[in-house]
């Protein structure tokens, strides 16, 4: 279902998007939470997990020449008996959106899953009276430390022949992420307000075996008893000495800024003639 | 309550039965001070008592009745006796007993050093009260009451050592906040001699101690601080660091001011007219009791200056040195130079056939396993500190004085209206 597409069409696509999705996603998983009965670690292993809520929604932007831009998005609601999306919702979200984005129109959709599945064709198919040749964005919300790329992929549909039949069938395109200075910098904040655990990542999975870092180590190891000589034993001890003194400056570094806060802090707590303005600007 | 005969015998019974876990302690602990008053009234006989208990195996009921029986005034010729009994019983006595009832332990051990001293001889007390605090603390990182005292003997008798050994440890707990000025500034005193830097910090800490009025050890270590500070480090800044008090910011220089003194007349530079600012307030230094100190300023002027001479010559005579730094021969400046290599403060060869001195560069060139095994500790160490300093800080952020204050002093502009650089890096 999935090689590359050759209509040669450039997608561009923003980080807001990406966040929406995610949002959109995010919300639906954890308000179906209390629903289903919270597994306690004994029945974790009996009870299959629940398959994760799809979303879907439409995106939006901009198609000039061969560059598709899509800049937002909104949600839908699904009709999972009809297999089709809330017609006459999208047709009045589509009517506000105009009103404020007179420029962009409906390029296609998106859904959250691991792959595409043919149920989804289905839904591609009505988008086409609005839009010739939609896009389907599909976010993959499975969490996996191992994949470096962006989990998100975008599909177009073509007419091949299959078994002498011609089919519809999604393939594939390549996109670029396109951000503007505002967006760049909300989308930044939006991401650090989330609670600092960045420890967690490194904990909470095993990090997978990474074959090709293993290889490179082994190489490296199996060098060593060539290069056996005072003079390398001087470099590589100085040069690792001076990543240590700069590790150890930055937590230095660190640790006299929190102490600097905590200061502060006892200061404006405790002390009674602290002085009266709080903070000065830092210049 | 009389205490007579049987209830003197089902007390020593209660202890001896109730000395097993730490749940049958709790009960005994609250057995005894019911009668702890009685204890108290009964405090000469109670003395056959405390041969029939184990002051190893029922400690906690042979506080109380060591404590009661010896809560009297204590005659001179008792002294002896009363020494050899608590030290015996602290040396031996169990921990997790002792814990159940620490403020009775403690004012027993003071009592103990306060005898130790009228006999004038603190030797004695120095193991018994280091195993006491060792057995008072629920870790190494907690100052209890007795480290004062602790220390105070350890100074009063010279074992500097001993007191080294317990200085080294990092203090994150404190008991009483008037226990941490007295220790960092005895602290201070054993530490100064030995390793100045150590003594340096000590000191530092009594003053910027958090003290909502002026205290008068602070005063004292500040004298101290001002002295310790020209000797090791060859000058003093005035200007405190914004963790110090405002009470101690507002009053500290008033108290000393014939030791900012002779900071202005160290900074000259000028042996001479150190040593006529040490004339003029010699009185003063003396009923301080400093002015051996003081001293150790003038000789260090002399390090000072050589040191200068380093980063101007390459190498010069040991007649040229004794003329610069005012020294009165050649021979005292060799002297003075070769306890500063033996010191480490300075890196130089003498060639004596000609009087010359070289002076070289530092030839530690961080190239070294021993190089990478000292800075892999150290940040260990800072890493561990890293974390203590966050849960400080986030505890600080919920302590309620400090919700209410931060509220109060909101500024006319939102914090997010200045330009202001991210304030912490996450590593």
């Amino acid at each position: 279902m999935a090689s590359s597409s050759s209509s040669g069409l450039t997608f561009k696509l923003h980080p807001l998007v990406i966040v929406n999705i995610s949002d959109h996603y995010t919300r639906v998983k954890s308000q179906s939470l209390p629903t289903q009965a919270a597994p306690n670690s004994a029945d974790a292993s009996s009870l299959p997990p629940a398959p994760p809520p799809r979303v879907f929604g439409c995106v939006i932007g901009v198609q000039r020449g061969r560059t598709v831009e899509i800049f937002n998005s909104f949600e839908l609601l699904y009709d999972p008996s009809a297999h089709s999306l809330d017609r006459a919702f999208l047709e009045k979200k589509q009517e506000l959106y105009k009103k404020v984005f007179p420029n962009f129109y409906i390029l296609g959709w998106y859904s959250t899953g691991s792959d595409a599945q043919e149920s989804d064709m289905v839904i591609h198919k009505a988008l086409m009276d609005i839009n010739e040749s939609p896009v389907y964005v599909l976010l993959n919300p499975s969490i996996n430390p191992a994949q470096k790329d962006l989990p998100i992929t975008i599909y177009e549909s073509e007419l091949h022949v299959i078994d002498g039949i011609p089919q519809l069938i999604f393939v594939r395109s390549s996109y670029t992420i396109e951000t503007v200075e505002a967006e760049r910098i909300s989308v930044d904040h939006v991401a650090h307000l989330k609670p600092s655990d960045g420890g967690s990542a490194a904990t909470q999975w095993d990090i997978p075996c990474e074959n090709s870092l293993l290889r490179q180590v082994s190489s490296l190891l199996r060098r060593l008893p060539a290069i056996e000589s005072e003079k390398f034993q001087d470099d590589f001890l100085m040069e690792y000495n001076d990543t240590l003194l700069i590790t150890y400056l930055a937590m230095f570094t660190n640790c006299t800024s929190t102490m600097n806060e905590l200061v502060d802090k006892f200061n404006t707590a405790y002390d009674r003639h602290s002085r009266r303005g709080g903070r000065t600007a830092f210049i | 309550m009389n205490l007579n005969m049987s209830s003197a015998e089902s007390l020593v019974a209660q202890i001896q039965g109730l000395s097993g876990n730490l749940a049958d302690l709790t009960q005994l602990r609250n057995y005894l001070k019911q009668s702890d008053d009685s204890l108290h009234l009964e405090s000469t006989r109670l003395a056959p008592l405390l041969n029939e208990l184990d002051p190893s195996l029922h400690s906690l009921g042979y506080l109380y009745i060591l404590e009661a029986c010896t809560s009297g005034p204590i005659a001179k010729e008792q002294a002896n006796e009363f020494v050899l009994l608590v030290s015996r019983f602290m040396n031996v006595c169990a921990a997790e007993h002792i814990r159940l009832a620490s403020d009775k332990f403690i004012s027993l051990c003071k009592r103990f050093k306060d005898q130790v001293m009228l006999l004038e001889d603190p030797m004695r007390g120095v193991a018994p009260m280091l195993a006491a605090l060792r057995k008072l603390q629920t870790s190494t990182e907690q100052l209890t009451t007795l480290h004062p005292d602790f220390l105070l003997l350890c100074l009063l008798s010279k074992c500097y050592k001993t007191g080294l050994s317990i200085l080294g440890d990092d203090i994150f707990e404190i008991d009483q906040p008037r226990d941490l000025f007295l220790y960092c500034y005895y602290g201070g005193m054993i530490c100064i001699g030995q390793k100045f830097r150590k003594a340096l910090e000590l000191l530092h800490n009594v003053v910027t101690a958090p003290m909502p009025i002026i205290s008068a050890i602070a005063v004292e270590a500040y004298k101290k601080y001002i002295l310790v500070s020209l000797i090791h480090l060859g000058q003093f800044s005035t200007s405190f660091p914004k963790y110090t008090s405002s009470a101690a910011q507002r009053n500290l220089k008033n108290f000393s001011q014939p030791y900012l003194e002779l900071v202005n007349s160290y900074s000259t530079g000028k042996v001479s007219e150190l040593e006529m600012c040490v004339q003029t307030n010699k009185d003063k230094f003396e009923s301080d009791k400093n002015l051996g100190l003081v001293k150790q300023v003038v000789s260090s002027m002399y390090k000072r200056n050589i040191q200068r001479l380093t980063q101007t010559y390459l190498t010069l005579s040991l007649q040229d040195i004794a003329n610069t730094v005012q020294l009165n021969s050649p021979k005292e400046a060799e002297m003075h130079v070769l306890q500063m290599i033996q010191e480490g403060e300075i890196y130089a060869t003498i060639n004596q056939k000609d009087g010359m001195v070289r002076f070289l560069e530092d030839p530690e060139q961080y190239k070294t396993c021993e190089m990478i095994e000292r800075i892999d500790s150290s940040i260990q160490r800072i890493m561990m500190l890293s974390k203590k300093l966050s849960t400080m800080n986030e505890m600080m952020s919920c302590d309620p004085s400090y919700l209410g204050k931060v509220g109060r002093e909101r500024q006319r502009f939102d914090f997010d209206d200045f330009d202001t650089v991210p304030s912490k890096f996450n590593i």
